[in-house]
């Protein structure tokens, strides 16, 4: 009880410290130094950066899972571009939604995403993702991803092959090094 | 025990109200049952027959009426006997086989959720596979009209 009040009567003393710190001091913020960076070459070298390691999330959901699986694996080698596998959404920079999106699944999705630190973005992999695929007239199948998730890459196919989602991959890289990715262009 | 899928029909019939039964082989077979005597029958196929094993509950929609229908088979003799209920729409009630089979209870609410069959004496019926602000819509009834219309 005793330590509550001395706290209340030390904020008591700042106080009037803070009101002259807040008249007359500016503190930058982190998002002003990334408004800041964006208008300067040094935003290139920012983006050289992120467009060759990006990490994508291992969340299979479908048969496409597979495939994602397989193009993270020794054979194809995508570490060569710095993609690599990871198993936890904070160390992962690409969502690869790889499947139908059920309506109950939907909330995981959501939270799987929303753990990922900026900046990130999600590839569309396969039908199901993009439309639905074989279930688009179902009653628990979401078919309008684009409703949820700012979506970069949509990559067809069913499932489409790791050559395939390694191109998704390249193509992204070139949206980046453009900045016409969503994440840059603020269309999150 | 070696009773033949005929046998086992014959004995149902003696003892309870079957309408319809019909042979495909001999150690497939199938009847129609009143929806009261489902607990009584398979009382009496587990105890008496040794039907120890009950595969699937399934459902259909005919309309005016439900059918919830039951493939109860066995392990030492291997006849799969299926057993069909008819209940009315209006009142889809039928009893639990929870008492008899412990797994019935997956199946049951299975049906409950996709065709809105609600089974008396099951301790949960509880969302399975729908989520929960699905409930109560019975997506697989003929006249459930929630489908996506992108056109």
């Amino acid at each position: 009880m005793g330590e509550v009040e001395g706290a209340g009567s030390e904020t008591a003393k700042v106080r009037p410290i803070q009101k002259i710190i807040d008249a007359h001091v500016t503190f930058t913020t982190t998002s002003a130094i990334h408004d800041f960076l964006k208008k300067t070459p040094l935003q290139d070298l920012i983006n050289w950066g992120r467009k060759n390691s990006l990490w994508f999330l291992t969340q299979p959901m479908g048969c496409c899972g597979i495939e994602m699986i397989c193009t993270g694996a020794p054979h194809y080698d995508t570490d060569r571009f710095g993609i690599i596998p990871r198993c936890s959404p904070r160390q992962a920079d690409v969502m690869i939604i790889s499947g139908y999106i059920t309506k109950k699944y939907m909330p995981a999705l959501k939270l799987l995403w929303d753990q990922m630190p900026e900046p990130k973005w999600v590839i569309c992999m396969g039908d199901c993702s993009i439309s639905g695929g074989p279930f688009w007239e179902s009653y628990s199948t979401i078919i309008n991803t684009e409703k949820y998730f700012p979506v970069d890459i949509y990559i067809p196919g069913c499932p489409p092959r790791p050559e395939q989602l390694i191109q998704g991959f390249v193509e992204l890289q070139k949206k980046i090094t453009a900045k016409q990715d969503r994440t840059q262009k603020g269309d999150t | 025990m070696n009773t033949t899928g005929e046998l086992t029909l014959n004995m149902l019939k003696e003892k309870f109200q079957v309408t319809e039964m019909r042979v495909e082989s001999p150690n497939r077979v199938w009847a129609r049952i009143a929806p009261d005597k489902i607990l009584a029958i398979a009382k009496f196929l587990s105890n008496e027959l040794e039907f120890d094993h009950l595969s699937s509950i399934a459902g259909a929609d005919y309309g005016e009426a439900l059918e919830a229908v039951y493939q109860i088979t066995a392990y030492s003799h291997g006849i799969v006997l299926t057993l069909k209920a008819k209940v009315p729409k209006s009142n889809p009630v039928i009893d639990s086989l929870t008492p008899v089979y412990w797994n019935a209870a997956w199946y049951e609410r299975e049906a409950y959720e996709l065709l809105g069959i609600s089974f008396r004496g099951n301790p949960n019926l509880a969302p399975l596979v729908l989520p929960a602000e699905m409930m109560g819509e019975y997506p697989l009834r003929k006249d459930y009209k929630g489908y996506p219309n992108p056109t």
